[in-house]
């Protein structure tokens, strides 16, 4: 049986303290004003870099006089050289393909268009000899005319390797 | 003389249109922040590259490594003075994670993490190259270098 029923009062409005929740909502707003950092829209060069190695792979080459019939004992080399020399300011004062001296950065672009988009050579890494004192800025430059090539099967450069040059 | 105040003359603001536009503001900042920023080291000045393009890095295990000119090593804002011992531990730090994926990986692979190279366009070589160097000896092997596009020069 139901019990006595409690008679409903008119002013039975619930109002909710909404000033407590506004403070707790500032403290948040707050936080995230002065830990707000827009990150910077930075570029990426990607690259595969596995350690450097000597630049012929001899799978494929045999010692020179051996064959007779063999005209090119140094098939296997798979690592086109590019040297780049700084000067003590860190400023690039030589660029050079194999033992081939480039004029600049536009030089280098075409010279590398030539060798490695050239099916015959077989080249498929990049390995940069670098001066110790050269800065990063230039050496950016070197690698991005790099990165933008294409091989002879058409795919992106994207195995380069550094070396040190001695002394600096 | 003023009487005193009787409860129904209290003033009471409507607070549910600012608590509205708090938790709007909230939801905002909360939808931009990026703690990836604490890991750059933002008194460094980048190269500037014309072609360079963000790439999507989500998904990759990701070691970033501040390099100043001086070849100082900064991550999180710590100068860490013994860069190989670091590079080891983080080296080893990413084979354990990436063994949950590949158990049959073991030291002396190839790592799937990318390293991120953020170094001061004056940096010389030489510290530059120490720290690649130290990287590729704990099995690192995918590299991204960091540049400033023209536009987006600061």
């Amino acid at each position: 049986m139901p019990g006595p029923r409690k008679k409903k009062r008119a002013q039975g409005e619930v109002e909710l303290n909404l000033a407590a929740m506004l403070d707790m909502a500032f403290q948040l707003l707050a936080f995230f004003i002065l830990t707000f950092k827009p990150a910077p829209v930075e570029g990426d060069v990607v690259l595969r870099m596995p350690p450097p190695m000597p630049t012929t792979i001899l799978k494929n080459a045999e010692a020179l006089g051996s064959n007779e019939k063999n005209t090119n004992p140094v098939q296997g080399l798979t690592s086109l050289v590019i040297t780049v020399v700084g000067d003590d300011s860190g400023t690039m004062k030589m660029l050079a393909v194999g033992d081939t001296t480039v004029g600049g950065l536009e030089d280098l672009d075409r010279k590398l268009k030539s060798v490695l988009g050239d099916q015959g050579t077989g080249f498929d890494q990049v390995l940069i000899q670098v001066s110790a004192n050269l800065n990063y800025e230039e050496l950016m430059q070197v690698i991005d005319v790099c990165t933008r090539q294409k091989l002879a099967e058409g795919q992106r450069l994207s195995k380069l390797s550094f070396v040190q040059l001695p002394g600096g | 003389m003023a009487g005193s105040m009787s409860s129904d003359d209290r003033a009471e603001p409507n607070l549910t249109p600012i608590l509205d536009m708090v938790f709007q503001l909230i939801t905002f900042f909360m939808l931009v922040i990026n703690f990836k920023t604490a890991t750059l080291d933002m008194t460094l000045r980048l190269p500037v590259v014309g072609s360079v393009r963000p790439v999507e890095t989500k998904g990759h295990d990701l070691l970033v490594l501040n390099i100043d000119k001086g070849g100082g090593l900064r991550v999180f804002g710590n100068q860490i003075e013994n860069i190989p011992a670091y590079i080891a531990l983080e080296a080893q730090a990413s084979l354990l994670a990436a063994k949950r994926f590949n158990p049959e990986l073991k030291a002396g692979d190839d790592l799937p993490s990318m390293v991120i190279i953020r170094a001061d366009r004056k940096t010389p070589f030489r510290y530059l190259n120490a720290v690649i160097l130290a990287c590729q000896q704990n099995g690192f092997r995918s590299f991204s270098l960091k540049a400033m596009n023209r536009k987006e020069e600061r």
